[in-house]
């Protein structure tokens, strides 16, 4: 029984392809997460499947409703999560949940409300304004508003971002238990990886619109892990690598190996160590699987935010 | 159905409600156009003023008038407060729900309409201690009311259909100016058309500004207003709240 399941989904501005046929499937329970750098087609994914935007080509079944022929159905059974707080500030915390529930349908919203508000522990500030919360206590009112439908599936569109350390492990807490607590399904986006790798049972990953890898980070890890040895070379160090498995981009390059540790040696000696500036192991982890399905890190992926939001706007015309 | 044009009219009447700066503008704007404008002609002798404005009060006069002119300038606020939702990403929160753009549109256009209307009664005590005394009775009262609300949804929703695809802060600024100095010049809320040129005169006829103000001009002053301006004021509504939802639900989007 799948939650969500999305066949060649697309969606082009223009010449620009944001998200460039996509397939997955989650099912019901899991916590599904899109894993990959701003700019990937993340959010626009959330938007095609939340029913915010069309798409230009695909389909996606949400809750067993299509996307395209029903997206009321659709938007009746989810909840959502912005990555940015979105709240009436001017209106207290019970006003805001009035509001959601009453935009969504729900009719015995205030029992409902009451349980979540104390589910959550901030029942006590349920007439005070928004405006005057903590982001913590931001993000679980706006926890409460997405779960006031008994949605079967909630969209988190960056849940974690710009939370600090404290917030944020609560956070994830909080994702876990909702997902237990409400049965409900949930898909992530994050470029956090130790955030994917906690939280999601499979993750997608997902670069440059196109999803390149699919599984449990366990699964990825096997797969596309490996360690990492990364060597800085020195200004101007011209050094003909011939080792398998080795790329070099921007003065750095990163060699695959199953074992660290014992090959870094040999790795040491066919690089010269007149060349090397400094050297970094990543041992397998999600890092290391993204470096390997694309040739550099989540923060090195060459996206140009102008370059991508001026696309945008021109196609929007 | 209307439990979400419920919902979010109510959160547009609240935010009205609950902004200080909101009642100084709604007490001070009509009020100072009341003091400072319609004084201008005080020293007027008021054989002038019989023949010209068929008063003896240039205030009395303006009064149905600049009430008109609230309700033109008050679209520009549903405009504002729709661009404010797409700015903060609120207007995403309500589409991802399952509720019909045009919801939305009507739910602006009325708290639009609400803002213009709490303005009369703050007028009509104004111009009390103004010393104009008017034809005040249930169905007078209820006249201006009924022909101000079709004055401000109209224009509301005309305004929030020039700022529907925009997220820029400026818009609405630009389309007031553009709508609003334009009607209420060629409309008779301020003066009577007798000497408008014919270019003026033809403009003022069809502007619906002029109709509000006539009509109630006539009610609350000769007692004797011309019923099928309230007609016209009400087909003036009900065109641009159509159009208006049609459009909304073609061009509007969260961002």
């Amino acid at each position: 029984m799948y939650s969500i399941e999305t066949e060649n989904l697309t969606k082009k501005y223009g010449d620009f392809v944001a998200v460039d046929h996509i397939s997955f499937k989650v099912e019901k329970g899991e916590i599904f997460g899109l894993l990959g750098p701003n700019g990937a087609g993340k959010t626009t994914t959330i938007k095609m499947l939340t029913g915010l935007t069309p798409p230009t080509e695909g389909e996606a079944i949400i809750a067993g409703y299509s996307i395209r022929k029903n997206p009321i159905e659709v938007k009746s059974r989810i909840g959502w999560i912005s990555s940015e707080v979105i709240l009436d500030d001017d209106l207290t915390a019970w006003e805001n949940l009035e509001i959601q529930a009453r935009l969504t349908g729900v009719k015995n919203w205030k029992e409902r409300a009451t349980s979540l508000l104390k589910y959550f522990g901030i029942l006590e500030f349920a007439n005070r304004r928004t405006g005057k919360f903590s982001t913590g206590m931001r993000k679980k009112l706006e926890v409460s508003m997405a779960l006031l439908n008994s949605p079967e599936v909630i969209f988190m569109d960056e849940p974690t971002i710009g939370l600090d350390v404290n917030t944020r492990a609560t956070m994830w807490n909080l994702i876990r238990e909702i997902n237990r607590d409400y049965q409900v399904t949930i898909l992530l986006t994050t470029h956090y990886m130790e955030e994917a790798d906690s939280l999601c049972s499979r993750i997608g990953v997902i670069n440059k619109g196109k999803i390149i890898a699919l599984g449990t980070p366990e699964e990825l890890k096997a797969r596309y892990g490996g360690d990492i040895i990364e060597i800085e070379l020195k200004n101007g160090a011209n050094v003909n690598v011939g080792l398998e498995n080795a790329i070099v981009s921007n003065g750095k390059v990163r060699i695959k190996v199953n074992n660290a540790e014992t090959m870094l040696m040999d790795v040491i000696r066919a690089i010269g160590s007149d060349n090397i500036k400094g050297i970094k192991i990543n041992k397998s982890s999600l890092d290391t699987v993204f470096i390997n399905l694309t040739g550099g890190t989540i923060e090195e992926q060459d996206f140009d935010a102008r370059k991508f939001y001026a696309m945008i706007r021109r196609a929007r015309r | 159905m209307i439990d979400r044009l419920y919902a979010l009219y109510m959160r547009e009447a609240k935010r009205i409600f609950r902004s200080v700066y909101m009642w100084i503008m709604l007490i001070s704007q009509p009020i100072m156009w009341l003091v400072f404008f319609g004084s201008s002609f005080s020293g007027v002798p008021s054989q002038v003023l019989i023949s010209f404005f068929h008063t003896t009060n240039y205030i009395a006069f303006i009064l149905p008038g600049e009430l008109s002119i609230s309700m033109l300038f008050v679209g520009m606020f549903s405009s504002m407060s729709l661009i404010q939702d797409k700015r903060f990403g609120y207007l995403k929160r309500v589409l991802i729900t399952p509720t019909p753009k045009y919801d939305v549109f009507l739910a602006k256009t009325l708290g639009g309409m609400t803002r213009g209307l709490l303005q009369v009664p703050i007028l009509l005590v104004a111009s009390y201690f103004l010393g104009v005394r008017l034809n005040l009775t249930p169905l007078s009262l209820g006249v201006l009311f009924l022909s101000l609300a079709f004055v401000g949804l109209g224009f509301s929703s005309l305004y929030s259909m020039f700022t529907l695809k925009t997220a820029d802060w400026q818009a609405p600024g630009v389309i007031s100016n553009l709508i609003n100095l334009p009607l209420m010049f060629s409309s008779t809320a301020l003066f009577p058309k007798a000497f408008f040129p014919g270019w003026l005169r033809a403009i003022s006829d069809v502007n619906p500004l002029t109709y509000a103000a006539e009509l109630n001009r006539g009610m609350l002053l000769y007692n004797d207003p011309s019923w099928n301006y309230l007609g016209y004021l009400a087909i003036f509504a009900l065109v641009m709240v159509l159009l208006g939802s049609i459009l909304t639900n073609k061009y509007l989007n969260a961002e």
